[in-house]
């Protein structure tokens, strides 16, 4: 009896460590296949120089620009829009309306992200396109749009659950004071859910560096560094999805590797983040 | 206490970014159901092939979407295979085993993992791959099982953080029942909590088979392609629902296979928002069912 | 009497599948795919024990991947460099005649330009259509991936191997190039003369329109071959795939889908 419950102990606990395992391994891998590159001294060449390979420059900083730009627009975009919603929800509407939106915006997280792209570049690229009187569509604008939709929900459900956290007696205490629904919100539930609010921009920020499909379908994956949000741009992730088809042997194969290994490291610290702002909370 | 000017544009304010949200989501999905219901029957999926034929397997589809509805089907039952006995596991132990200094690394861990872009996860897949071709056996090729495994390691955060969360929920009153009467800790885990947590498990479960169906930058590193027929084993290339859309987009030679590629992104949304519906349907049936009276 | 002696040809040629059993992998260039994808279909419907798995990628992934063992077959549409074939012990077999043509969306009242002019486009030198006749409006460029044999024929032969302006919008296979072109009607780019249909528009370069009659009598220069390469000979299922295509049943597949047939 006593065997058995040694055994499962330790099988849990080799699980849990082989699938923490996995963690590092990903980035000891990106890590290790990125080594040619800063072996030769190159990494201060790939990491601030273009991409020309026909003239043998590697550089990624393109990508790294394109993917702050269109993750730092689609924020922008997203952010307003997520507040609004959540203090619908919370505050404007709590009742039916309120719910319904929540489970609207659940809904939301089930749609997969490659029909945003194939609705993007049928619906949104043409008329971006028309609309702008310039370029092709496939632009850093069309991406941030789709992808501010995409990022929404995690913001409003993040925002939501921050809200609701704030004790009702504090709520009472403005209502008794006869505060208006908007200093209530100005001067309470906005202060005091920031650290919830600031967790849900952090992740949805690394979740909009992270999104590969949006990037690859609609934002034109130009090699210069964007100048405008009507650029074409590429991200490091869709860099990653169409250089995976190169020459294994060279330098241009493994500068995906590095492009992984700089996105595991942002979206890393960006957790480490949020978790500290989350913890400021409670 | 009256209603000011500033009250009004906040409930203005709110209103229109509800109605934005929701009008952009009914603007997509509408487009697609209307540019796609007429694509939508059994020629789509089974082409010039018979339904019963090809549901047995006794011939193969060619230009119908069912190739990759089954190299999704087999995709999510391997990778499930994978994920759910190591994620399980995981869970159990952060909640039940481990103290709380350990409990809070491995969370963090899985944290981070959970954060990981999936491109990054299949250029994990991607590598593992290489490595194992030039240093074991130089038949394994990006394939199925490669596909599945990186999408194990996908979902794996979901599927431990569902099942910690669940455990860790349970009432103290019904934990502490069996071990008073004399059960062991592995015991009460499968006899007690497990089944008490079921319905959370469950659906967090459902939610990361869904992960899987949906999901396009791992495979497209890891073993899809654009043409497979029905996967013959697990080391050989597969087609799946996603990637399908994804190639539809980017290269369609006539509006008939456009039309399929919208008929494909309805049927995955479909299944999508199925799982979805189910994961919620499940959860509160089951916990209705085990609603404990104390 | 000639359709029956016909049809016994035809039959004949697959006979060869008969017995065989197994996995076929063929990646690499696109333009080679509605080819392969018609073929290996009626090989599968002829013996259902066959599966033969498709991808893209373009050549330089076909090349590199049947170079490293991952394929069994790598198409390329630019011929296999020196330095390739000896890295990896490659033997080309090529089974079509192609060209790549540039291309414009149907709209464009642009439809003819010189050499110059279509080298100064893609370099980012000529911004807007106005300058050649057309609207007032932005010059999109579309391009292709590094790994492509049809950009790297392309570069070669009609660009004279001049830049191509990073601003171009990168697409990753003939068929995308294809659809991006047809949707944007302020775009140029180029495409496998095999792709062309009614839904984009060749240009006339130098006076030459780039089509099968011109690509045939050597007037198009911009022509290239569609080749399958292989690591060492070609054997078993892979040799049979490869005489196929090369037989007249798969000549025939090749003419059907706009190429040029070697024999």
């Amino acid at each position: 009896m006593q065997h058995r419950e040694h055994i499962a102990g330790i099988i849990f606990w080799g699980a849990t460590v082989l699938s923490a395992g996995v963690t590092l391994a990903v980035l000891v891998f990106m890590v290790i296949l990125s080594l040619p590159i800063i072996k030769n001294d190159m990494i201060l060449e790939v990491l601030m120089g273009p991409w020309s390979p026909d003239y043998g420059l590697f550089g990624i900083l393109p990508m790294i620009v394109g993917t702050l730009c269109i993750a730092l627009l689609s924020l922008v975009f997203s952010f307003p829009v997520s507040l609004g919603c959540s203090i619908f929800i919370e505050i404007i509407r709590p009742g039916k309306p309120g719910r319904f939106l929540k489970k609207f915006v659940r809904l939301m997280t089930a749609v997969p992200t490659v029909i945003y792209g194939f609705v993007g570049v049928f619906l949104l690229v043409p008329h971006v396109r028309g609309f702008v009187s310039h370029g092709s569509g496939m632009c850093i604008l069309s991406a941030s749009l789709m992808l501010g939709l995409v990022i929404s929900p995690t913001m409003i459900l993040f925002f939501s659950q921050s809200f609701a956290r704030v004790p009702k007696t504090y709520l009472n205490a403005v209502d008794a004071l006869g505060g208006t629904q908007f200093q209530k919100f100005i001067y309470l539930l906005f202060p005091q859910a920031w650290p919830g609010i600031l967790t849900g921009i952090i992740l949805a920020f690394g979740r909009a560096m992270g999104d590969t499909l949006i990037a690859l379908m609609i934002s034109g994956n130009s090699v210069m560094l964007p100048t405008s949000p009507l650029d074409s741009a590429r991200t490091l992730t869709a860099h990653i999805a169409m250089i995976i088809a190169a020459d294994f042997g060279s330098i241009e194969f493994k500068t995906i590797f590095l492009c992984g290994g700089i996105l595991y490291l942002l979206t890393s610290f960006g957790i480490l983040l949020a978790r500290f702002s989350a913890g400021k909370q409670n | 206490m009256g209603k000011n000017v500033w009250d009004m544009l906040l409930g203005f304010f709110a209103w229109c970014c509800a109605i934005l949200l929701a009008g952009s989501m009914i603007l997509i999905i509408g487009f697609l159901i209307l540019k796609g219901y007429k694509a939508i029957s059994l020629e789509l999926i089974f082409a010039n092939t018979s339904p019963l034929d090809a549901l047995l397997f006794k011939q193969q589809v060619f230009g119908g979407l069912f190739p990759a509805m089954v190299g999704t089907f087999f995709l999510i039952l391997l990778s499930m295979g994978f994920a759910l006995p190591l994620g399980l596991a995981s869970g159990i132990f952060l909640a039940e085993y481990a103290p709380g200094s350990i409990k809070k690394i491995f969370s963090l861990c899985f944290d981070i993992l959970a954060g990981v872009p999936s491109i990054v996860i299949g250029l994990f897949g991607f590598s593992i791959t290489i490595l194992l071709h030039h240093s074991f056996n130089s038949q394994i090729f990006p394939c199925l099982l490669i596909s599945a495994l990186s999408l194990a390691f996908l979902v794996l955060p979901y599927i431990i953080k569902t099942t910690q969360v669940a455990l860790e929920s349970i009432p103290l009153l019904i934990r502490l029942t069996a071990p008073s009467l004399g059960a062991t800790k592995l015991e009460n885990i499968f006899l007690v909590l497990l089944p008490a947590s079921i319905s959370d498990i469950t659906s967090g479960i459902v939610l990361a088979i869904g992960r899987c169906a949906e999901d396009t930058a791992v495979i497209m590193l890891t073993g899809v392609v654009a043409v497979a027929g029905i996967p013959k084993s697990i080391f050989s290339g597969f087609e799946a629902l996603p990637f399908y859309i994804y190639y539809i987009a980017s290269e369609y030679s006539d509006q008939s296979e456009l039309m399929k590629g919208y008929g494909a992104a309805i049927i995955l949304l479909l299944i999508c928002s199925g799982l979805f519906g189910i994961s919620h349907w499940g959860k509160n049936r089951l916990t209705a069912k085990t609603r404990f009276n104390y | 009497m000639f359709m029956i002696t016909a049809g016994i040809c035809s039959a004949s040629e697959l006979d060869s599948f008969t017995g065989e059993k197994g996995v076929l992998r063929i990646s690499g260039g696109t333009a080679h795919i509605p080819v392969m994808k018609e073929a290996s279909r009626k090989i599968m419907i002829f013996n259902p024990g066959i599966q033969i798995t498709i991808a893209g990628g373009g050549s330089g992934v076909g090349i590199k991947q049947v170079g490293e063992g991952l394929v069994n077959i790598g198409n390329s549409g630019r011929q296999a460099t020196e330095s390739e074939v000896s890295r990896y012990g490659l033997v080309i077999y090529k089974w079509a005649i192609d060209g790549v043509a540039a291309v414009v969306n149907t709209g464009n009242p642009v439809k003819q330009l010189s050499g110059k002019q279509l080298q100064d486009i893609f370099a980012g030198t000529i911004l807007n259509w106005k300058a050649l006749g057309g609207e007032d409006r932005g010059i999109n460029v579309y391009t292709r991936d590094e790994s492509s044999g049809t950009r790297a024929v392309f570069w070669k032969k009609a660009l004279n191997k001049g830049i191509i302006s990073g601003k171009a919008n990168f697409i990753v296979s003939n068929g995308a190039m294809k659809s991006a072109i047809s949707n944007d009607p302020y775009g140029i780019g180029y495409v496998s003369v095999g792709y062309i249909d009614k839904t984009v528009h060749p240009v006339r370069v130098d006076n030459v329109t780039p089509d099968l009659d011109t690509v045939k009598n050597g007037e198009y220069k911009v022509v290239r071959g569609l080749y399958s390469n292989t690591r060492g000979d070609a054997s078993g299922l892979t040799k049979k795939f490869i005489d196929y295509l090369l037989s007249p049943a798969g000549q025939e597949i090749a003419v059907q889908k706009g190429f040029i047939p070697v024999n």
